[in-house]
C-alpha cells in the first residue's frame, strides 16, 4: 500500500547536505571498538539553517579507511527532539534519524509540525532536506488558524 | 799561495756568517707558516659542568614498564629523570621521579594503543600515576589526535585524564571540549576473581566532557 501521506512543503529551507555539520553538547563518548559515537545532554546539530536539538544523539560513522577521513552515516536522535528549520517552523518527535547520505530526518513517535499558527501532527514525518518537502504519516491531523492564514483568501465556508 | 788560502778563508769567514743565518731563517718559518695551533682547542671536551652532575644524581634515558590491571602493557620512557626533590614529593619515603621529554605508551590487549608526548612530567609511585605537563599530545590507534595542556595517566589501571579544555581531530572530524578521559569502561560481569579481572577488560572508552564542539565536513560529492 503507498504510504498515503501529507505532502507538506516546508517553507523556504532547504539545506545543502554536503554543509558542515557542527554539533554541540555536554558529553562526547566515543566507543573505539565499534565506531559509534554518542553525544548526551543538550544536544545541538546545526547544519546549514537547520537546528534538531535532542537529549542523546548516536552517530554511526565508517571506519576512516587507510587514512581517508571517517564518513558519518547516520545520526540517531532521541528524547524530546526538535527540528526547526525556519524561525516560524518546527518539528517535535519522540526520535528522529538523519541518514547523511539520502539527506533524510525521518522523525517517529508522536510528531508534531507547527508552520507559523497552522498545526500538523501524525506518527511519522519524513523530511527531504535537500528538496525541502517534508511528508507527514499516520493518523494525520491537521488544525488551521482560519484568521490566521494571511496568505488564504477568506473563503466563505468557515471550517469549524 | 797566499792568494789562494785567502779566498778559502775569506770564504769560510763568510759561511760562518751567512750558513748560520740561513739556518736561522728555516728555523723561524717552522712558526711563521705553520697554521695556527689553538691550543684551547687542541682536545675536544664536554662541556657538562661536572660538578653539577656529581650533585644532582639523574638518570639519562630512563625506561619504565608494567601491566595494568586489566592488562595494558604501560611503557613509559623520557630523556632524563631526576628524583623529585624533598619539596616536590608528597610522600618522602618514597619519592617520585620528574623527567623530561616523556613518551608514553598504552598498549591493550585488543590492540588498540595510545601514544602520549609531552615535554615534562613527573611520576608519583604511591598513587601510580603520571603528570604530564607543557603540552601533551595523545595519538590513538583508531585515528583521534588529541592536544591538551596537561594530563594524569594512571599506570596500574586504564585511566588518562587531561587537565583542561583539549582540542582532537579524528573520524569524526574537528573536536574541542572541555576535557578528555580515556579509560577502559569496567566489565560488565563484576570480576570473581583477580584472573578475571585481566581477563574481560571493559571495552575501550574515550569521552570528551565540559562541553563539545564537533565540527565534520561530509566529504565531497566525489566519493
Amino acid at each position: 500500500a503507498i504510504a498515503q501521506g501529507t505532502q507538506v512543503p516546508l517553507g523556504g529551507f532547504k539545506t545543502d547536505p554536503s554543509a558542515p555539520i557542527q554539533v554541540t553538547a555536554d558529553k562526547l563518548q566515543v566507543n573505539q571498538a565499534d565506531g559509534t559515537a554518542l553525544f548526551s545532554g543538550n544536544v545541538i546539530v546545526g547544519q546549514g539553517k537547520m537546528r534538531l536539538s535532542a537529549d542523546k544523539v548516536h552517530v554511526t560513522y565508517a571506519k576512516p579507511v587507510d587514512g581517508q577521513k571517517g564518513k558519518i552515516q547516520t545520526l540517531e536522535a532521541t528524547g524530546g527532539v526538535t527540528l526547526v528549520t525556519s524561525p516560524t517552523e518546527a518539528a517535535q518527535a519522540k526520535t528522529a534519524v538523519y541518514t547523511l547520505q539520502s539527506g533524510t530526518v525521518v522523525m517517529t513517535g508522536s510528531v508534531l509540525l507547527t508552520q507559523g499558527q497552522n498545526v500538523l501532527s501524525g506518527q511519522k514525518l519524513v523530511v527531504n532536506l535537500p528538496s525541502g518537502m517534508g511528508t507527514m504519516e499516520g493518523r494525520v491531523t491537521t488544525t488551521l488558524q482560519p484568521n490566521a492564514a494571511p496568505k488564504a483568501p477568506p473563503s466563505k465556508a468557515k471550517t469549524p | 799561495m797566499a792568494a789562494r788560502d785567502n779566498v778559502h778563508s775569506r770564504l769560510v769567514a763568510w759561511l760562518k756568517i751567512l750558513l748560520p743565518l740561513a739556518a736561522l731563517g728555516m728555523l723561524s718559518t717552522l712558526f711563521l707558516f705553520s697554521h695556527s695551533i689553538d691550543p684551547t682547542k687542541a682536545i675536544r671536551y664536554s662541556k657538562v659542568d661536572v660538578k653539577k652532575l656529581a650533585r644532582e644524581p639523574q638518570v639519562t634515558a630512563p625506561d619504565y614498564a608494567g601491566v595494568t590491571q586489566d592488562g595494558t602493557a604501560v611503557t613509559v620512557s623520557a630523556a632524563v629523570a631526576k628524583p623529585m626533590t624533598k619539596a616536590e614529593t608528597p610522600d618522602p619515603a618514597r619519592p617520585g621521579a620528574s623527567a623530561s621529554g616523556i613518551r608514553a605508551r598504552f598498549e591493550r590487549k585488543d590492540g588498540a594503543t595510545t601514544t602520549v608526548e609531552a615535554p615534562q612530567g613527573q611520576l608519583d609511585p604511591n598513587r601510580q600515576e603520571i603528570k604530564l605537563g607543557g603540552g601533551v599530545r595523545i595519538d590513538t590507534s583508531d585515528g583521534y589526535r588529541i592536544r591538551a595542556r596537561a594530563l594524569t595517566g594512571a599506570l596500574d589501571r586504564t585511566h588518562l585524564q587531561s587537565a583542561g579544555a583539549v582540542t582532537a581531530t579524528g573520524p569524526l572530524g574537528r573536536i574541542e571540549a572541555g576535557g578528555m578521559v580515556i579509560s577502559a569502561e569496567a566489565p560488565p560481569a563484576p570480576a570473581k576473581s583477580a584472573a578475571d579481572v585481566g581477563a574481560a577488560p571493559g571495552p575501550y572508552v574515550l569521552v570528551f566532557n565540559g562541553g563539545v564542539k564537533l565540527i565534520y565536513t561530509p566529504p565531497g560529492k566525489g566519493n
